[in-house]
Parts: structure tokens; C-alpha cells; sequence
């Protein structure tokens, strides 16, 4: 999957102060100028309402990470 | 289908499952210190069955769950899941003698050649155990078709492993092509666990499919999930090792950051990374929160493969599990 589009979102969120306030008061506002498919949509707003914007480990984000971790270990 | 507590059907399933391997392990007992070496890499934590222990690890378990929401039974498909057991060992200690990055792996403790033998063991028992199928009655074209599976499965497996040890250090890895690395390598095996576990409880093809998609997808998740944790745990930072997030900083970092995190993975460089230095900046470029959108994306793509199987009537309940 490329995922340009989300990759640029994630970029303009952490690099710019003034789209960082506006997607935390009204993410869609935000997504909507980035040409993101339904599902990368579904995944932006997923993943924030679970954990907000990942800035700092926390517990949320261990939780988040917990099932698929504990359940299976890749091959490294 | 009864759901009893999840520690009991675990510990249930757990035991038969470790029954069987010792069942197909019995040919070797003769030779003790033979035998020991096979079970070695089976007694680690890390591979997800633990012989003679009580330790819930249910991964192995996965295919056999498949299996169950299906058709409501799944000792039949022990042998099976077996060999996939085995199988992933044998991948393990291949890959710990080829990377030679672990000092409690087996080849660090006994050399390439022992391990390299052992890995090979442990892939003639995973075929023995397929043969096994022939004992709970499984029908001949199934074993074929569960054989061809797992064998296709392996051959992607192994092509995942020579691109990922083909990598030049230094050189730029796209995202793209570290997702293909990381389906062939890792995501593979979950797809193929579950088409397996489906394969022995139906012959209904559009069931095959949505759970060989829920596998590839749970997959991924679960690769990512890991190398979230080997950044937050410090250990991908100390092995240099270019997983997703740190791709994503590579390349969307402004020029001072991406210099930073450049020396920072820079296998030719002696001196060891700053630990704290390098995951705060994977965190402020937004490497970590791109990362768990990635995760949360094939996540919800697996719900979605859960959601359609539940449409057709299989009880998915303990395969929700793996995702929450």
C-alpha cells in the first residue's frame, strides 16, 4: 500500500503548530485536504480517538500495542 | 462451541497441542542429547510454546481457533498446526544463524552446524506431522492442499528473508518495499496459519479467502505493533534496525533531525546511539504516531475480514482477541 497521502498528513500535523491545533479541535477538517482513502480516513480517527496524538509513550499506547504484541512476536 | 473462560479453552488446547509435538518428537527420544537440542528452541518463550509449562501464549493456537469458529471443532487439525509450530522454530533458528545478532540462540551456544541441523530436523518433523492428518481423518485432498499451503507459504518466507538479508547498509529502504519485506517475511506466516485452520474445517473458498485476508492483515499489525515496542524498548534502536518508523522519520524529518537520526542508524558507525535522543525524535517527527495509524489501518482491515466472516455465520468471538 503506498500511502503518500498519509504519510504528507502526518508530516504537516507534526512540523506546523497551527494544523496541529486544528486537528486536534476538528480532525476532519484536516483530513479532508489530504487525498486519503476511506479506510487510511478510518485509521487517522481510529488511532487518534485511542491514543490522541502520539507524542510520548503512555499507557494507552501500550495498551494499544498489547494484543498483537503478546499474542505473536515476528521473526526479527 | 462452548465459551468457557479464555484461560481454560487455552490451557486445553495448549495441552493437546503440546501432546502432539511430543508425539512426533518420540522418534528422537532414543538419542537423548539429540532430543534435548530439538526441544530446546521449543522451550523459549519467544516462540509461543512453552513444552511442559502452563504459560498462556496463544498464538500457536490461532489457526486451530480458525478452525473452531468454523466448524466447531479442531482436534482433527492438530497435526497441522503442529507443523506450524515447528516450522516457525525451525524459521527461528535459521534466522538466529544467519543474523547471528542473538547470544542465547542456539547457533551462539552450539554453532551454525549444530543449529543448522536442528532447524533442518525440525522441518522433516513438521512434514512427518503433516502425514499425521492421516490419523484424524482428514481426506487425502485436504492434506494435499494443507501441504501445498504451508509448503507456498514457506517458499515466501524464505524470499522475504534473502531480500531482507540483501539489503545494502546505508542505502535508503522505501516504505514500500519494507512492507513487502515485512508480508513475505512475518505477515505470511499468520495468513498461512489461518488459511490452514480454515482449510481444515471447510472447503468453501470465499471462507478461505476472508480468513487468509484477516491472517495477512492481522499480520501486519502484528509487525508493526513490534517494531513500535523496539522502539519504545530501545532494542531496534540498538541493532540500527530500519523498521517503519524510523523510514517514515527518514524520510519526512526536516534536514537537522534526519542528520541526527542518520548517524543514529548508521551501521557504520562505532559509537552507540543516544537511546533517549533518537526515540524522542522518532516521537516529535511523528514516526511513532504515523506508525500506530499504520497498525490501526491493518487492524481495522482484519475487524473488517471478522465483521464478513461473522455475516456467514462463524463465531468470531475469541478471534476479536487478537485485535482488542
Amino acid at each position: 500500500m503506498k500511502s503518500q497521502a498519509l504519510q504528507e498528513l502526518v508530516k504537516r500535523i507534526f512540523s506546523d503548530e497551527k494544523t496541529k491545533l486544528q486537528f486536534t479541535s476538528d480532525p476532519d477538517s484536516v483530513i479532508s485536504q489530504f487525498a486519503l482513502t476511506d479506510q487510511e480516513k478510518r485509521a487517522v480517527l481510529t488511532a487518534y480517538a485511542k491514543l490522541g496524538l502520539v507524542t510520548s509513550n503512555s499507557q494507552q499506547l501500550e495498551a494499544a500495542l498489547k494484543p498483537t504484541y503478546t499474542w505473536y512476536s515476528p521473526i526479527p | 462451541m462452548s465459551l468457557c473462560h479464555p484461560i481454560m479453552w487455552q490451557e486445553r488446547q495448549l495441552k493437546l497441542l503440546r501432546d502432539e509435538i511430543e508425539a512426533i518428537l518420540v522418534p528422537l527420544s532414543e538419542i537423548a542429547g539429540f532430543s534435548d537440542l530439538i526441544k530446546q528452541p521449543l522451550t523459549q518463550s519467544r516462540q509461543g510454546l512453552v513444552i511442559g509449562s502452563t504459560k498462556h501464549d496463544p498464538w500457536p493456537l490461532l489457526p486451530l481457533i480458525v478452525c473452531e469458529a468454523i466448524s466447531g471443532q479442531y482436534k482433527h487439525a492438530l497435526p497441522a498446526i503442529a507443523a506450524l509450530q515447528l516450522l516457525r522454530i525451525a524459521a527461528e533458528v535459521f534466522d538466529d544463524v544467519e543474523d547471528a545478532d542473538s547470544s542465547m540462540s542456539l547457533s551462539a551456544r552450539y554453532g551454525s552446524a549444530i543449529a543448522t541441523n536442528v532447524a533442518t530436523t525440525l522441518i522433516i518433523l513438521a512434514e512427518k506431522a503433516i502425514t499425521r492428518l492421516k490419523r484424524t481423518r482428514v481426506e487425502d485432498q485436504t492434506i494435499i492442499r494443507v501441504f501445498d499451503t504451508i509448503n507456498s507459504c514457506y517458499i515466501t518466507t524464505c524470499i522475504g528473508q534473502h531480500l531482507d538479508l540483501s539489503l545494502i547498509p546505508g542505502e535508503g529502504v522505501s516504505e514500500e518495499k519494507y512492507l513487502k519485506i515485512a508480508y513475505m517475511k512475518s505477515a505470511s506466516t499468520l495468513e498461512c496459519a489461518c488459511c490452514v485452520g480454515t482449510s481444515l474445517a471447510t472447503q468453501d473458498q470465499e471462507l478461505i479467502e476472508i480468513f487468509s485476508t484477516f491472517g495477512h492483515n492481522l499480520g501486519m499489525a502484528s509487525q508493526i505493533a513490534n517494531d513500535i515496542q523496539g522502539i519504545l524498548q530501545g532494542s531496534d534502536i540498538i541493532k540500527r534496525k530500519i523498521t517503519l518508523p524510523v523510514i517514515f522519520a527518514l524520510n519526512q524529518a526536516d534536514y537537522r533531525r534526519r542528520n541526527i537520526l542518520k548517524r543514529a542508524f548508521d551501521n557504520s558507525t562505532e559509537s552507540a546511539p543516544n537511546l533517549t535522543q533518537t526515540r524522542e525524535l522518532l516521537f516529535r517527527t511523528g514516526a511513532i504516531n504515523y506508525a500506530t495509524v499504520k497498525m490501526e489501518f491493518y487492524k481495522q482491515l482484519a475487524q473488517d475480514s471478522l465483521a464478513e466472516a461473522e455475516r456467514t455465520g462463524v463465531r468470531v468471538e475469541r478471534l476479536k482477541l487478537f485485535l482488542e
